[in-house]
């Protein structure tokens, strides 16, 4: 049925957008300091997630860079910020400008490889990445990272605790918003024809290499964009939190989530990164060997990730056989 | 009506001596990459929190360790910390990866309240923030590379090899070997690195073979790959003395290693002859009926540290503890005979860096101390 005012029709992601970042926002107003620590790191991993969801399910790249950009972003901020003194929105720019040379240095050259070598490459890259921060020196802090340092003030203000939360709401909708938009796009339809048929996409005059190399370097600078964020958490930057083991952490979230849905990434995140912080208490150090059997019996019995719940639920709801 | 007043009365009680512990955080790695090391300090944590609560607490209340599990993430670390301080904690006991203590210093720092490692050996945890709540006991990083170089020196060694993992940690201890020992005008003849998964060191220790060293430096910190090393070492029927890292002190290579291990030094903070050891020994093995280890006695000194200035400040306030612990000085069960912990001129760092000892495996027994300081 079509509206009668088209502004309304316009306005309505608007303020489905601006609705959902006053609750994200709003929530943290209502939290303890350790909860609200909790939800900041949950929204990054959420933004991450869907980033990766869009790299990985809805445009079929499986690569393992994702944290590594992440962590350019976080250490390109606090560098260019602290070490080389730039202005706050230069210093963004420069950290946004490195991570599309990353990418562009990554996926142009990958665009000869697909699926299984794409995914060596990243790997490789990923931890090439930490081993530069380990041996960084005084540039990169070594080991230990980089810390003693704080957010600047932005017109006098300097953004902390629920406020500052508030900046990661509005991240996670920003980044909904971006590629939910771009998925309904004509490139959105290209990126699942490349996945899906990359011959046949050709076929019908998708540019195959142009798609995937936007496709790699979007989502990276999206991740960068994140990791910028990250860096004023707890203003500390280290090598273990972009290690390759929180890549693979990522991948099982877009699975068990669903891969290609926005709304599974959504979900994996959120129950992949808050699982261990309620088995933990329930059943002490053996939270590691549930949270495995969880995500196997997920994976096994939902295949289609947990957004296949949802969907036999409101399909039954609506009637329809199946999707 | 009388039930109900029994009720309430005995929840009045729960809730007095709920109210009467002192709280200490306590944040370990239950499963992640520091497991191996957190595990036993948390064991002799837990110990010595329960040998001060029989002997009556501390100022009249018993002490309640309150341990979170970070699985050595930094993020998830920090956001613990935050817990802790949230349900009371007046101090904090971090006991995971170097980078996750790190981490956890910002909100210590944030919310003022005392902090310590008592087994982390990261020099820059004390270097990168100037945080005055915030202390370390673990012998530094540093102090055990210049430990064993001086036991080295004294064996008059000229043309050395070193071997070691791929592992960041392994790398950076190699890094840090290969810096000290040519400092110290010992040519580095070869250099090794046995990557990770790997099934032989043979090839590696045949190349050290060739180069004919006085002696072989292992920086390694993966006990699987160590004991490749030793392994081929034995096969290989060489001779010359391999010195190793502190890594060599973690028990596992007692029953990991065992036939390999005979007379390879290593460097440790732990001295089975000091009396405070020997009581230790003796106390936990009564309690517990388990084997200590030097693991557990970082543990154990660390909660005995916070006990002590708490004590000392008279107060569970944070501020009096901060004050009572940067003048504390303290005699525990790690160190060289003798060796107390303090923090002279406003230092943070408490352990002597003449307290780390070299000692030597003898059959498959980490056995007497040989060599102590770095002179």
């Amino acid at each position: 049925m079509k509206s009668e005012n088209p502004l309304a029709l316009r306005a309505t992601p608007l303020i489905r957008g601006a609705g959902a970042f006053i609750v994200l926002a709003g929530a943290a107003f209502f939290m303890g300091d350790y909860h609200n620590d909790v939800y900041r790191k949950l929204l990054l991993w959420v933004t991450l997630a869907l980033g990766y969801n869009f790299l990985f399910g809805v445009c079929g790249q499986v690569a393992f860079s994702h944290f590594a950009f992440y962590g350019i972003g976080a250490y390109s901020i606090v560098i260019f910020l602290f070490q080389l003194h730039l202005p706050f929105p230069l210093a963004a720019i420069c950290g946004i400008a490195l991570c599309i040379a990353f990418a562009l240095a990554v996926a142009i050259p990958s665009t000869r490889l697909e699926g299984f070598y794409l995914a060596l490459v990243t790997l490789a890259l990923g931890q090439l990445f930490i081993v530069v921060l380990n041996e960084g020196g005084t540039v990169t802090g070594g080991t230990g990272g980089i810390a003693n340092y704080r957010l600047p003030e932005i017109y006098g203000l300097r953004l902390r605790g629920p406020w500052y939360t508030a900046v990661i709401a509005l991240l996670v909708v920003a980044t909904y918003a971006v590629l939910v938009r771009l998925d309904r796009s004509w490139f959105g339809r290209a990126c699942r024809a490349v996945r899906d048929n990359p011959e046949a996409a050709a076929a019908m005059g998708v540019d195959v290499a142009r798609t995937k190399v936007i496709a790699f370097t979007l989502t990276s600078v999206l991740a960068g964009i994140g990791g910028m964020v990250y860096a004023f958490v707890d203003n500390t930057v280290n090598p273990p939190i972009f290690g390759i083991e929180n890549a693979f952490l990522l991948l099982f979230m877009v699975i068990v989530g669903g891969a290609g849905r926005h709304a599974g990434a959504v979900i994996g995140a959120v129950l992949l990164f808050l699982l261990p912080f309620w088995l933990s208490p329930l059943v002490g150090h053996h939270h590691a060997l549930v949270f495995g059997v969880l995500v196997v019996a997920a994976i096994l019995l939902e295949p289609r990730g947990l957004i296949g719940i949802y969907d036999r639920v409101a399909d039954r709801y609506k009637g329809s056989p199946s999707r | 009506m009388k039930l109900v007043a029994m009720l309430a009365a005995a929840l009045i009680a729960v809730a007095a001596q709920a109210q009467d512990t002192i709280k200490i955080g306590v944040i370990t790695d239950r499963v992640g990459v520091s497991k191996p090391y957190s595990e036993p300090a948390t064991e002799g944590m837990v110990f010595g929190a329960n040998e001060i609560n029989k002997k009556g607490g501390v100022l009249g209340r018993r002490l309640e360790l309150l341990v979170e599990d970070d699985q050595s993430k930094p993020d998830v670390s920090a956001a613990l910390a935050r817990k802790l301080i949230d349900q009371g904690a007046v101090f904090i006991l971090s006991v995971s990866l170097s980078p996750a203590t790190q981490q956890q210093q910002t909100v210590t720092m944030e919310a003022k309240t005392p902090q310590m490692t008592p087994m982390n050996s990261a020099d820059y945890l004390t270097t990168q923030l100037d945080n005055p709540y915030f202390w370390q006991t673990g012998p530094l990083g540093s102090v055990q590379i210049a430990t064993l170089l001086a036991h080295a020196k004294k064996q008059n060694l000229k043309r050395v090899a070193l071997i070691t993992d791929n592992s960041d940690l392994g790398q950076a201890i190699g890094k840090a070997f290969r810096g000290g020992l040519e400092k110290a005008a010992m040519q580095v003849v070869d250099e090794e690195v046995v990557p990770l998964g790997a099934t032989s060191a043979t090839p590696q220790m045949q190349k050290i073979r060739a180069a004919n060293p006085d002696a072989m430096f292992v920086a390694g910190v993966v006990t699987a790959t160590n004991v490749l090393i030793f392994k081929a070492y034995r096969e290989l029927g060489l001779k010359f003395p391999i010195h190793a890292s502190y890594n060599l002190s973690v028990p596992i290579y007692m029953t990991a290693a065992k036939g390999l291990v005979n007379g390879i030094t290593f460097v440790d903070a732990y001295d089975p002859d000091k009396p405070e050891v020997k009581a230790f020994e003796a106390t936990y093995r009564k309690e517990t009926g388990k084997e200590p280890a030097n693991l557990h006695g970082y543990g154990y000194d660390g909660i005995m540290l916070v006990a002590e200035a708490i004590k000392k400040a008279g107060s569970t306030d944070k501020e009096k503890i901060r004050a009572a612990m940067q003048s504390l000085t303290y005699g525990g069960v790690m160190g060289a005979k003798g060796m107390k912990y303090h923090f002279p001129e406003g230092k943070r760092t408490g352990f002597d860096p003449n307290g780390m000892v070299v000692r030597v495996y003898e059959g498959d027994r980490q056995g007497r101390v040989v060599h102590v300081g770095q002179q």
